[in-house]
């Protein structure tokens, strides 16, 4: 069995690693310090970007005429629960929370690479997604990259390499959130002084922290991973920036209605934001500073922004948000950075998100602009592969289009 | 003091109704106020128009007159002395109605204390009305307005078989629901299909648990609503008072209903106690069915692409309300609805996802049809389409000018009139008008935004 997968896994390198592709005359967003390359040719060998320039002279087994169409680098979801839940409702199609462990919670071996949201969402022009715990206490657990090839084997690209956390949700109180936030990372920096962790010393009885998730916020203290809190107050924001600075821990922000509050704060601390620009709502008494400009203002202030869709299934929907936040001033060429090269240094994925020698070939084409709602991805590249863009929704509508 | 008036008005109450107090017309007693001032006359000239009765006018005039729309066309013969709305190179549509919200009824912020849109404690509600639940300083509304919307229908949640009467209700500031209700529109009544009911009630243990449980409740209220038909008159029941006027035809069926052989069977039931169903909501697999719905006449009330948060919502196809608009030889009704405080802000951006995945599967929808799905049809499923919907004279002007190609992720609204008066103006900021939740809330001084 064992030999067998080897053998597989060397026909799959093989096939993806084997031909060189010539992508000619392509209109070329780099997302990168390229910036907009006109008319200009990108060589692929190895899965990897190897040449950018103008009529290249190169023959390569493949050879695509793009005529001029939009390029970019395949778009990251920041925030998905891609792989993790199929359908929202039904529990047992969820692997994306625990009541067992917290900080700890790892998804890795969880993920599917078979889930249908996946060719759905590569479709919508993602190829790579963060994975994210969803569990509505303090710490939701660790997300981890993947490739959306549907590779049963190939689709990890990085694990274990933030850790999610939410102080305005759920059933406890802010307050109390922001104490066990404290509280728990105390614990965790005594263990690494003492090296040892004898259960729960420290923390409230209520709550259950193993080795595993104490071991997580010991990543977190030494810098390893970044701590993504979920914050939409200002006030919240603020607490959580002079924290991080406190602790000396790298802290990101996720949701941030109100963060256009403390932009210079943000800036000061070069803490990003994870955006759902689309979110205007004042749902809650903690987002009702919420606002559509909001990426822009943040922008204008020097934050790195991230630009994530507000719903799992339609993760590729991101393209729209970043589109209605180009409308209310977000410039168009940040907005772009927000859906790829923001989201992989941000997360520290290497060789992902620009199109530059050396780089990952996830490419997407495009016969318009691809934050308008009319775009559609024409042909994806995945590691220089050209993807299927069928899934099981346009078997359906395949099926009802022929019907008689 | 404020007892005395309180008796005066229970009086005055208890009088008024005294002549027939079991008259199904008591409905009477809750009619609109809503009472627009005067708009004047004046003419928005040289916009792109898209008319939602299919015209589509590279550039044309729109003659406002005391908040009626008086005409439409190119080059309109107008006084010399006139006002003038100069709409050069904008683009102009009516106004955009939403079919399916509960602004309202589950309002922004979403707190417990007013989530009031599921009488869930009986699966069979058709007494309860969503306008009795509406808290009309909701920060949804002006939002939506925004977005284009000057119309919208608010409608009880999906957790009862029959969950009450929804209303409709113009996008206007106003103290009370009857200062926004739309007048003399029909009233509606939700039924739900599928997941929603059955599992509210299956897990308390009772009926219904199942699909074929909800279909014998439904069966079982008409039945009841038949033999009150007959007797009317004799005693009032509020539950049977709303069914038997669905019989009647006055009142409107909006049903929410995912699954294509669902429908097929509320079209059977409808057929067995003489009903019309006016709209399938959510309807996610109306393109399995798209050609039954044509024959029958019933819309299907769509997203351009939620999916997958339940079963009955796994089976979403971009090209759902494309294939329901082309069906039979393009009769079909497709209406794009929201459901959702954030989606009810730029419906023209749902309908453009649906109309790109129309032309991608090889369907001819220009703008001036895809338009409809947000304006026309929804107003004929509404039962105001005499009145709103589409831009022509003797109709409401309700009229929204956008900065450009309404089709764009880029497009924001400028104007939007309600009856001829202007309710938001990207110019003015004192408009749209806050709410009073907004007066002060993050500083006293201030609006909230």
């Amino acid at each position: 069995m064992k030999k067998l997968i080897l053998l597989l896994s060397m026909i799959f390198s093989f096939t993806v690693n084997g031909e060189d592709l010539l992508l000619k005359g392509g209109n070329v967003y780099t997302a990168g310090p390229g910036g907009v390359l006109e008319n200009t040719d990108i060589y692929i060998e190895d899965g990897k970007i190897s040449k950018i320039g103008k009529n290249l002279n190169i023959s390569a087994s493949r050879i695509k005429d793009l005529n001029g169409k939009i390029v970019t680098p395949g778009f990251i979801a920041p925030y998905s629960q891609l792989g993790i839940v199929e359908i929202g409702a039904i529990a047992e199609t969820r692997d994306d929370s625990s009541k067992i462990y917290s900080s700890g919670l790892s998804i890795v071996s969880a993920f599917n690479p078979h889930s249908t949201l996946i060719p759905y969402n590569l479709r919508g022009g993602i190829t790579t997604a963060l994975s994210v715990p969803s569990s509505s206490g303090l710490y939701a657990g660790l997300a981890s990259a993947f490739s959306l090839s549907s590779s049963l084997e190939g689709s990890l690209i990085s694990q274990d390499i933030a850790l999610f956390s939410s102080i305005s949700s759920g059933e406890d109180s802010r307050a109390a959130k922001i104490l066990l936030l404290e509280d728990s990372l105390d614990v965790a920096s005594r263990v690494i002084e003492t090296d040892s962790w004898s259960n729960e010393k420290g923390l409230p009885s209520s709550s259950s922290y193993s080795s595993r998730d104490i071991a997580a916020l010991k990543r977190v203290l030494t810098r390893e991973i970044p701590l993504i809190v979920r914050a939409d107050r200002a006030s919240d924001i603020l607490f959580l920036i002079n924290f991080s600075v406190e602790k000396n821990i790298r802290l990101i922000i996720r949701g941030g209605s109100e963060a256009w509050m403390v932009a210079k704060q943000l800036a000061n601390t070069k803490t990003p934001v994870i955006l759902e620009p689309i979110n205007n709502l004042p749902s809650s008494f903690n987002q009702l500073g919420a606002r559509l400009d909001n990426a822009s203002l943040l922008e204008k202030a020097g934050v790195k922004i991230l630009i994530a869709s507000h719903e799992t299934h339609n993760s590729y929907l991101s393209r729209q948000a970043a589109g209605i936040a180009v409308s209310y001033g977000l410039p168009w060429d940040v907005a772009l950075k927000s859906l790829t090269s923001n989201v992989a240094e941000v997360f520290g994925l290497k060789k992902i998100g620009m199109i530059e020698i050396g780089y990952k070939a996830d490419l997407i084409i495009w016969g318009k602009d691809p934050l308008e709602i009319s775009a559609f991805a024409e042909q994806i590249y995945i590691s220089g592969k050209l993807m299927s863009n069928e899934s099981r929704s346009t078997r359906l509508r395949d099926r009802y289009l022929n019907l008689d | 003091m404020l007892k005395y008036f309180v008796i005066v008005l229970a009086f005055l109450f208890i009088s008024c109704g005294s002549d027939d107090p079991f008259n199904s017309d008591s409905a009477k007693n809750y009619e609109s106020t809503y009472s627009p001032d005067n708009s004047g006359d004046f003419v928005i000239i040289g916009a792109r128009i898209l008319t939602g009765t299919g015209e589509d006018y590279p550039s044309a005039d729109i003659w406002v007159s005391n908040n009626k729309i008086k005409l439409v066309g190119v080059d309109l013969n107008y006084p010399k002395d006139m006002r003038l709305i100069d709409a050069t190179g904008k683009w102009l549509t009516p106004g955009i109605i939403d079919i399916h919200s509960h602004m309202g009824v589950y309002p922004s912020p979403s707190l417990r204390s007013s989530s009031d849109g599921n009488e869930a404690t009986d699966p069979v509600t058709p007494h309860v009305w969503a306008e009795h639940s509406v808290w009309t300083q909701d920060t949804q509304m002006p939002l939506a307005l925004k977005g284009g919307i000057t119309t919208f229908h608010v409608l009880p949640g999906s957790a009862n078989l029959f969950g009450g009467r929804g209303v409709t209700l113009k996008n206007v500031w106003s103290r009370t629901m009857q200062g926004m209700k739309f007048p003399n529109a029909p009233y509606t009544l939700k039924m739900a299909c599928g997941e929603n009911p059955k599992r509210v009630y299956g897990n308390k243990n009772r009926e219904p648990s199942t699909r074929m449980g909800n279909v014998a409740g439904y069966r079982k209220a008409w039945i009841q609503a038949e033999k009150y038909k007959e007797q009317r008159g004799a005693t009032r029941d509020l539950k049977l008072e709303t069914l038997a006027g669905v019989l009647d035809g006055e009142i409107l069926i909006q049903n929410h209903c995912y699954r294509g052989e669902e429908m097929a069977v509320m079209l059977d039931i409808a057929n067995e106690f003489n009903y019309k169903v006016t709209t399938f909501h959510h309807a996610i697999e109306a393109y399995k069915v798209a050609d039954l719905l044509a024959k029958n006449g019933v819309c299907a009330a769509m997203w351009a692409d939620w999916w997958g948060f339940k079963h009955e919502a796994f089976d979403m196809v971009w090209e759902n309300v494309a294939i329901v608009d082309q069906a039979n030889n393009a009769t079909g009704c497709a209406i794009v609805h929201s459901d959702s405080p954030i989606g009810i802000q730029r419906l023209n951006q749902e309908a453009e996802k649906a109309r790109s995945a129309g032309v991608r599967a090889g369907f001819d929808i220009p703008r001036s049809r895809a338009i409809q799905w947000i304006t026309k049809n929804p107003a004929k499923a509404l039962g105001i389409l005499e009145e709103v919907g589409t831009l022509e004279p003797g109709k409401m002007a309700d009229i929204v000018i956008w900065d450009q190609d309404p089709f764009s992720v880029y497009a924001k609204t400028e104007k939007v009139f309600i009856d001829g008066l202007v309710h938001y103006d990207h110019e003015d900021p004192s408009t749209p008008k806050p709410t009073d939740f907004e007066l002060g809330l993050i500083k006293p001084e201030e609006n909230r935004l």
